[in-house]
């Protein structure tokens, strides 16, 4: 794997910093009741970024809730991703195959079974491709994750199960989700696993693109567990106070993935520039979200069927009479 | 007596359930340490220890599948499924094998099993966070489907829940997991018995979960124009109480069903339909339905549009009045 | 209402106090969950305190300079009992209104 040129260091160190400001933001948001609910990913953004930044335009990468450091290097609107999180649109408004970046899923784990199937049919149509699956450590106890690793490695799909082992699955740690470590994982289902460090950009940035690219050579899948940790909240309106100590939390503000990356640009008029470009940005942002349209009641009978059947029609009709 | 929210008498009715029996056990996702995403189990693990009060993985159908194997060792497990549109990975469970077990070995094995599930919307939640799935659990043979409307309802039907040597698919109302009402602790309660909540004459409102509330609201608008409407809580599904459905639609000639569920094949058309078989001499107008629409659970910003509503509810009173 | 005494949590592996520096909230304040209450010292650093609650700050424990030891009340809240849970927002119960009206026939 050829490393990373300076130019493509500080790229990445923009992605970050703009997803930490964005994601800060959205929690701030949250607070003065623009959104309805957020889940703050901050301490994960160098294993999004860095996974994301391995992906090429025609793969697929399939998230959970908490990805919105992959949605913005996939270049995904940020309003269209954020609308979802204020209620107007399930599942977001962005066109998902404009980004080959899926709807958000909530429902933890049963996305795995999507990449895996979006990866056979790449397969099937030639290879060249391949899909990347975001979840927890938590998600990985469920018996959809399960199935996904045994069709994948049965059918030698080309996808990558990118694990965010952020050590809490809202309150419950890791320690109890499995009681074993999560990447030997893969050996069962005969497909190489590794751990990473998940806040080393560049570690992951390596062995995502490299387990990528063993995919879409037909060389099968991957299981990567990147240890990181969830220094905020589970959802906005988590109280993790309830079940982690403060002391656990400050070991890993030390291992803060922006920091450690800024250490290694080493270059304070550059960090300092990133810190004012995506002041401006978030601005923008800010100001597009509030002036973006809110849902309006009918439309939630859009996109039911292509055809809708003439009773649905009824309803919206009678929808229409009391909200117009 | 005292002035409970539901939550707490959820949560005063497990803790009297896990005194009293030994081999009560309650387990699910985030229910020890964190006490539920709701609090309703909140304090239980530090009372009854961590063997009997347990963070299960993150894995609903191996809650229940571990459930039923618990049962069928001599448990009594009360598990709690975080939402409505997380139960979805543990059907295959509750309707391949907790639903027909005792039936397979012959009523050797009871599965004395109750599984709680936040439901229902009203609260801005996100996706798989509002949903209704009555209808499932009861279109399945072998399930018992209980849905309290409030706190003194939750307390009861909770605890003869547990009590209750078949399964039960136990429906909390999310939105009304904070409204506060006299609960009577003394009081076990009994399944499959309706309940009048308001009496009245012109037509009968029937509902369970939160939208009995929303019926008696709908009663006391009713009220003001001169119109007496009787609300009943069907407290539970299954078994379902005819008798009292009945009764209440003889008197008054007519009668709407209120649920937040879709309407195509939701549990309105049962009760419209076993009330057309048992007084349809006595019905003066077809009932109504008025449900939610037969749409996925809509986005939170609009969801209050997708709810039963009280104009909605007036509306169909309107048009059963007039037929 | 109930009250909510918030301690004061370990901080650092093995802290035993810290200094209250200052508070950003006074007694009588509203505060969301978050909210930066103020900042405390402890050996090692200075660091914010964020409200662990929304409600009411009903009582500050220590003054700026006072030391206060781990596991002592910092702040005590009143609370509603209607918290709302990881997900979602308790419902208001307000009178809803309503456009419909009915008529009775007299026939
Ligand atoms: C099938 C399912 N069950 C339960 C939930 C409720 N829930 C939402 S997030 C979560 C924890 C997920 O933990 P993990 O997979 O580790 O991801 P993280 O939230 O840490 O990013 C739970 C239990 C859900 N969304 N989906």
């Amino acid at each position: 794997m050829p490393s990373l040129r300076p130019d493509q260091l500080k790229e990445l160190y923009r992605l970050m910093a703009f997803t930490r400001r964005v994601d800060q933001e959205a929690v701030a948001l949250q607070r003065q009741g623009e959104l309805t609910a957020f889940p703050p990913l901050t301490g994960q953004e160098a294993a999004q970024v860095g996974s994301a930044y391995a992906l090429q335009r025609q793969d697929f990468a399939f998230p959970s809730y908490r990805e919105m450091g992959v949605a913005i290097v996939r270049g995904v609107d940020l309003v269209e991703y954020l609308r979802a999180y204020r209620g107007d649109w399930n599942g977001g408004l962005y066109d998902l195959y404009a980004h080959n970046f899926g709807p958000i899923a909530s429902s933890v784990g049963s996305h795995a079974l999507h990449a895996v199937g979006w990866a056979m049919g790449a397969a099937l149509d030639g290879g060249g491709k391949a899909a990347i699956v975001y979840f927890g450590e938590g998600a990985t106890s469920e018996g959809d994750v399960h199935e996904a690793m045994n069709f994948a490695g049965i059918f030698r799909a080309p996808v990558v199960f990118f694990v965010q082992n952020n050590q809490w699955a809202i309150s419950v740690p890791v320690a109890r989700q499995t009681a074993a470590p999560i990447h030997r994982k893969a050996e069962a289902y005969g497909f190489p696993g590794l751990r990473i460090d998940g806040n080393d950009v560049l570690a992951v940035h390596a062995a995502t693109a490299e387990a990528l690219e063993r995919a879409r050579a037909g060389g099968g899948p991957t299981l990567i567990e990147a240890l990181t940790y969830r220094l905020g909240a589970h959802s906005t309106a988590d109280d993790p106070t309830r079940y982690r100590q403060a002391a656990e939390v400050e070991p890993w503000r030390a291992q803060d993935p922006l920091l450690r990356l800024a250490a290694q640009i080493d270059d304070e008029d550059f960090t300092r520039q990133v810190v004012e470009e995506v002041e401006e940005r978030v601005r923008d942002l800010r100001t597009r979200l509030l002036s973006a349209p809110r849902a309006e009641p009918e439309e939630m009978f859009e996109f039911v069927y292509a055809e809708p059947p003439a009773t649905l029609a009824a309803q919206r009709e009678e929808l229409r009479q009391w909200h117009s | 007596m005292a002035q409970l929210t539901l939550v707490q008498a959820l949560n005063e009715a497990l803790r009297h359930e896990l005194r009293e029996d030994p081999r009560t056990l309650v387990f699910g996702e985030d229910v020890g340490r964190l006490g539920g995403v709701f609090r309703v189990t909140d304090g239980l693990q530090e009372e009854f220890g961590e063997r009997r009060v347990f963070d299960t993985p993150l894995a609903e159908s191996a809650i229940v599948g571990s459930a039923i194997g618990l049962a069928l060792a001599g448990w009594r497990p009360v598990c709690e499924i975080q939402f409505d549109g997380f139960s979805y990975p543990a059907l295959d469970q509750v309707i391949t094998n907790l639903a027909k077990y005792r039936g397979r070995t012959r009523g050797r094995a009871a599965l004395p099993v109750t599984i709680r599930i936040p439901s229902g919307g009203g609260i801005g939640g996100p996706e798989h966070h509002g949903e209704s799935p009555e209808t499932y659990y009861a279109h399945t043979a072998g399930l018992k489907v209980v849905a309290p409307s409030g706190p003194a309802e939750g307390y009861q039907l909770l605890r003869a829940a547990i009590r209750d040597p078949d399964p039960v698919i136990f429906l909390e109302p999310k939105s009304r997991y904070w409204t506060k009402e006299e609960v009577d602790a003394a009081a076990a309660g009994r399944l499959g018995q309706a309940r009048i909540v308001r009496e009245g004459t012109h037509a009968t409102l029937i509902a369970w979960g939160a939208m009995t509330a929303r019926c008696l609201q709908a009663a006391e608008a009713a009220a003001e124009d001169g119109v007496e409407l009787e609300v009943v809580d069907c407290r539970s599904l299954v078994p379902l109480d005819v008798d009292t459905l009945s009764a209440s639609v003889r008197k008054t000639g007519r009668a709407v069903v209120v649920h937040e569920a879709p309407l195509t094949a939701g549990f309105g058309a049962e009760i419209s339909a076993r009330l057309m078989e048992t007084i349809f001499r006595d019905l003066k107008a077809p009932v109504l339905r008025v449900t939610g629409y037969d749409i996925p659970y809509p986005a939170a910003a609009v969801e209050a549009a997708y709810l039963p509503d009280l104009d909605r509810i007036l509306t169909a009173v309107q048009k059963v009045l007039d037929y | 209402m109930t009250e909510f005494v918030f301690r004061l949590p370990d901080l650092a592996e093995g802290l035993e106090d810290a200094e209250i520096v200052e508070w950003r909230v006074k007694e009588g304040d509203r505060v969301e969950l978050n909210q930066l209450l103020g900042e405390v010292q402890t050996s090692k650093a200075a660091v914010e305190i964020p409200s662990p609650r929304r409600g009411l700050v009903k009582t500050l424990h220590a003054l700026p300079g006072d030391l206060v030891r781990v596991g002592e009340p910092l702040v005590t809240f009143e609370v509603e009992d209607s918290q709302p849970g990881v997900v979602g927002r308790v419902p208001q119960e307000a009178k809803p209104a309503r456009r419909v009206h009915l008529r009775i026939r007299r026939d």
